[in-house]
């Protein structure tokens, strides 16, 4: 395979496989902000495209499209990022599915299963010291309360 | 066409499958398992991939884009929001390498300042302000992770199916698009005035084009100002 087409070859399936990514990311995750950045990761999997055929064409209109997606994602963050703003303001979180009642009158509603616990999120096992010295009259509760590690 | 291509296919599938499990579900268990199948995925799609040049353009190629494809995973599956950010600046920082790569030189530095540089902080600066305490329940679960790998799948599988039918040595669609010889891409691509010549066509061909961009921008500008300020009044 000629090096310019193996270059193109190469460069479409890195731009598909970011599209996919992506689109898995923007499909799946809760998080409004993660979801935005995967809709920017569409965008560089385009470009990446854009740019391969730009030089097997031998012109710089894939470049420019490309320089015109940068412009208008900038555009696209601003305004987004101001909406998760005000949607921050109005509901405390960042979460998709508590917009759910924008839904669509026969839609059934998204229910969310109680997570179970992991072991990330349980306190730090902490040492146990040799005691030295005299023993101080504390009492258990105040010996193991940690507010916060 | 007669043969099918089990390498490509299987490295598709087991790619879905190893999404799907490194995908927040609730619970941790089945991510390390997750990870070793997308990196063997990840493996056998670039041994399937054609070689670029010699030896140290392939490496550079290969490394390049391997850093683009795994810190995206990473973004797309990390639970902790943050994390998510700073994988997805590595992976602008990847493509602004792919760019610098086949020649596009402003592109890889343009995308490096303004991306990386501005759009992600503005969002690290949102992420911080509206989550400072980490990763929240809803970061934990995903929507319907198993049917968002199936559909990753379907649409990586579609796109490098054609992708590959259209340029296998076999199947030879590929005269027929025209292939640029080195000195004409010396002469125009990639010539040394690269941003000379870009800028000439930015502001020759795409005169119009580029004011309309302005204009949006002014929009999107006001736009973001007048959401944000409503809630005041």
């Amino acid at each position: 395979m000629p090096y310019e087409v193996a270059l193109l070859n190469n460069y479409l399936l890195v731009g598909a496989a970011l599209f996919g990514i992506g689109l898995v990311g923007f499909v799946s995750r809760r998080n409004l902000i993660v979801m935005f950045l995967s809709a920017e990761m569409m965008l560089q999997g385009v470009s990446l495209s854009l740019v391969a055929w730009g030089r097997f064409h031998n012109d710089f209109g894939g470049q420019l499209l490309v320089l015109f997606i940068i412009a208008v994602a900038a555009c696209e963050a601003a305004v987004a990022l101001a909406m998760i703003t005000m949607l921050f303001r109005r509901s405390g979180k960042l979460d998709a599915a508590h917009w759910q009642t924008l839904r669509e009158a026969n839609q059934p509603r998204f229910h969310e299963e109680p997570l179970p616990e992991e072991f990330g999120d349980q306190p730090l096992p902490w040492p146990r010291l040799t005691p030295a010295g005299i023993q101080p009259d504390v009492p258990r509760e105040k010996i193991d309360y940690r507010p916060k590690v | 066409m007669n043969d099918l291509p089990i390498i490509p296919i299987l490295a598709t599938l087991l790619g879905g499958l190893a999404f799907w499990l490194m995908l927040p579900r609730g619970t941790a268990r089945g991510r390390g398992v997750g990870a070793l199948a997308m990196a063997m995925a990840l493996g056998l799609a670039g041994s399937q991939m054609p070689r670029v040049g010699d030896w140290l353009d392939n490496s550079v190629f290969f490394i390049l884009a391997a850093v683009t494809i795994v810190s995206a995973v990473a973004a797309v599956t990390f639970r902790n929001p943050v994390y998510c950010a700073i994988w997805f600046g590595q992976m602008l920082l990847g493509t602004a390498g792919l760019f610098l790569f086949t020649g596009a030189q402003f592109l890889a530095v343009a995308t490096t300042v303004v991306y990386a540089g501005a759009i992600l902080v503005t969002f690290l600066f949102v992420l911080m302000l509206a989550q400072p305490e980490g990763k929240a329940a809803y970061d934990r679960v995903s929507w319907e992770a198993m049917l968002a790998a199936a559909t990753g799948v379907v649409v990586v599988a579609a796109l490098s199916m054609i992708i590959g039918r259209t340029f296998a040595p076999e199947g030879a669609l590929y005269p027929w698009l025209g292939m640029p010889t080195s000195q004409q891409l010396a002469a125009n691509v990639l010539t040394p005035a690269h941003v000379a010549r870009l800028g000439g066509e930015l502001f020759g061909r795409y005169l119009i084009a580029i004011e309309v961009a302005g204009v949006l921008l002014l929009v999107a500008l006001v736009g973001a100002a007048v959401i944000i300020g409503r809630e005041k009044r």
